[in-house]
């Protein structure tokens, strides 16, 4: 009965969207203090490649290949924070786009340890990963009325469910801290902020190191719910593709960005025939957005109107017992 | 002495927006510094914040030189400002605003922040209760959720007066505060100052107001083209005749207004 409830090809859409959505939170963490970071696809490509690296090579566990890539991609955010801090919007854009190049170059030439363009396969892969532990412990799949590659699927989209809420969680209660608020000040008004007492060095590249590391999470999910990257996963695309993110679905509230991976994820599979035309697509959706709405679809009105009609529809539930006016 | 300025220059290219201007305030004091359009006042609020480093001269608060110190050091070390034109921080509400200003008076960091732990949450909500008892403080008491954007002007101004105090400044630099502010909203100003000082917080004011001034400042040091011209109690700068001739030589400046 699960087993035809549970299609793996959905659950694969989902994952990816899961990882999508990561990497929204990403470039929207650099964003509220103000930083528009094009270097996420770079920071992804560290991570990915680091623990895919030291999985295949010293067959380390996942998890710790896993916690490698987000810790290194941390470490190029603070290297790269640092020397940009006095950059501010599109020079900061080109600059940090040309790090994601170089890196990408990296990559493709290091042929001795990456494989060069034609990428690394056989990365161990999460889902069958688990299977054989819990198989080795004595449980089958079939307990559950699951096939092999149902529960491989199924595992890896709970999995990546549960990193995506507690991410999410853990950058709302930031926000709406002492941290948050000083990132806040420094997006609103740098030189206030500063006067104010925050230390605008520390809290700039905390952001930018936090961006890269979730960026780098994300890469290497990516790489272990794959099993096979290439330096082109990484590349310019990539890079806009999570600027997108933020443009479409806004980057005032972390739902924005959550909410544009999402749409822009689930759009080109449910409509199969967009899928071509997709960067095109990409480029009209930054051309109309800029002009008709630049915060993006979802901006602190349209969430404080949710918030009303839901809260509304709550008390009309709670008063239904009532005899209503 | 909470403040000595000493001999401070400042020079924009060619310009020589402050030289060799040199004064002391002592503790508990409001200090008025006053002077024509362009005379180098807001600059000498950006040197004394470090905000830019003077060109030559020496900047002593409470006996140690600050010189060169980040802004938010000068900050944490009990100096804090406002501005000529405000700075609030636009989308904030007030009370926001306000808990900004804690921020060098409180540690809470990522991680005791994501995970609400126990000294956390007793500073947050410390750092509410005394937004609001600040916000009460300068007569905002109702405005706490107002986004600070759409205050009226006086009401900003005043906002940031309360930001600037939730950093618990020994020294508040005022920049014009009551430009902008009708008769009323200036009188409520002038009692505003009174308590602050009460508080034993010593002010250092710039303001084109003079009847304001001179009712308020125990002691005024008078800038024109970046030179101190006079110094001393109101009576005496009312009298003094460079300080006469400096607001009669410029057209916008009514020193009796
Ligand atoms: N960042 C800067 N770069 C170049 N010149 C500057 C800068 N800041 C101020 N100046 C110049 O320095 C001089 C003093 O300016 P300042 O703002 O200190 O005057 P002020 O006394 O505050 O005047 P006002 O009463 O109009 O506020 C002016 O000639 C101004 O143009
Ligand atoms: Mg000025």
């Amino acid at each position: 009965m699960l087993a035809e409830l549970i299609n793996p090809y959905y659950l694969q859409v989902a994952s990816f969207i899961l990882i999508n959505i990561i990497l929204g939170v990403s470039i929207y963490i650099t964003l509220s203090t103000g930083q528009l970071s094009l270097a996420n696809a770079g920071f992804m490509g560290i991570g990915a490649y680091t623990s895919a690296l030291l999985t295949l090579n010293f067959d380390l566990p996942i998890i710790v290949g896993i916690m490698a890539g987000t810790l290194l991609a941390g470490v190029f955010g603070i290297l790269i924070g640092i020397p940009t801090l006095r950059l501010q919007g599109v020079y900061l854009a080109i600059v940090t786009l040309g790090f994601g190049e170089v890196i990408r170059v990296i990559f493709v030439n290091w042929e001795s340890m990456t494989k060069g363009a034609v990428g690394l396969s056989g990365i161990p892969h999460m889902g069958r990963e688990l299977l054989n532990t819990v198989k080795d412990l004595g449980f089958d799949p079939k307990v559950l009325g699951l096939q092999n590659n149902q529960f491989v699927f199924l595992a890896i989209f709970l999995i990546l469910l549960a990193v995506t809420v507690s991410i999410i969680a853990f950058f709302r209660r930031q926000n709406r801290s002492r941290v948050g608020r000083a990132f806040a000040a420094i997006k609103l008004d740098e030189k206030a902020a500063e006067s104010m007492g925050i230390n605008i060095t520390y809290y700039k590249v905390l952001a930018f190191a936090q961006g890269a590391m979730v960026a780098g999470f994300a890469g290497a999910l990516f790489a272990h719910v794959l099993a096979y990257i290439s330096p082109a996963d990484f590349a310019y695309h990539r890079a806009v593709e999570i600027l997108i993110f933020a443009v479409f679905g806004g980057s005032e509230v972390i739902w924005g960005p959550v909410f544009g991976a999402l749409f822009l994820t689930v759009m080109p599979e449910v409509l199969r025939f967009i899928s071509e035309y997709r960067y095109m697509i990409y480029g009209l959706i930054i051309i109309i957005m800029m002009a008709v709405r630049p915060q993006g679809l979802i901006d602190v009105n349209i969430l404080n109107w949710v918030k009303l009609k839901t809260s509304k529809r709550r008390q009309k539930h709670g008063t239904s017992s009532q005899k209503s006016m | 002495m909470v403040l000595q300025v000493k001999k401070a220059c400042k020079n924009f290219g060619g310009l020589s927006a402050l030289s060799d201007v040199s004064f002391s305030i002592n503790q508990g004091e409001i200090f008025g510094l006053i002077g024509p359009n362009g005379a180098g006042k807001t600059t000498m609020f950006n040197l004394i914040t470090s905000m830019f480093t003077p060109t030559s001269g020496e900047i002593i608060f409470n006996e140690d030189n600050i010189n060169g110190l980040k802004p938010h050091l000068i900050t944490k070390k009990g100096i804090c400002r406002t501005f000529q034109n405000i700075r609030l921080f636009p989308q904030m509400t007030a009370e926001e605003n306000v808990m900004v200003g804690e921020h060098c008076r409180s540690k809470s960091g990522v991680f005791s922040s994501v995970f609400r732990t126990k000294s956390q949450r007793q500073e947050e909500e410390r750092i509410r209760s005394k937004a609001n008892e600040l916000l009460e403080f300068v007569g905002l008491g109702g405005f706490a959720e107002t986004v600070s954007d759409s205050l009226a002007y006086g009401q900003q101004r005043r906002l940031e007066i309360a930001r600037a105090l939730a950093s618990s400044p020994k020294l508040l630099l005022l920049d014009e505060p009551a430009a902008g502010m009708n008769e009323t909203e200036t009188s409520e100003l002038f009692r505003l100052i009174k308590r602050i000082q009460e508080q034993g917080i010593t002010v250092l004011l710039i303001e084109h107001d003079m009847p304001l001034v001179m009712k308020l400042c125990d002691r005024i040091a008078v800038l024109n083209f970046g030179k101190k011209i006079a110094e001393g109690t109101p009576a005496e700068i009312q009298n003094n005749p460079d300080v006469i001739e400096a607001y009669l030589g410029s057209e916008e400046e009514d020193m009796y207004a």
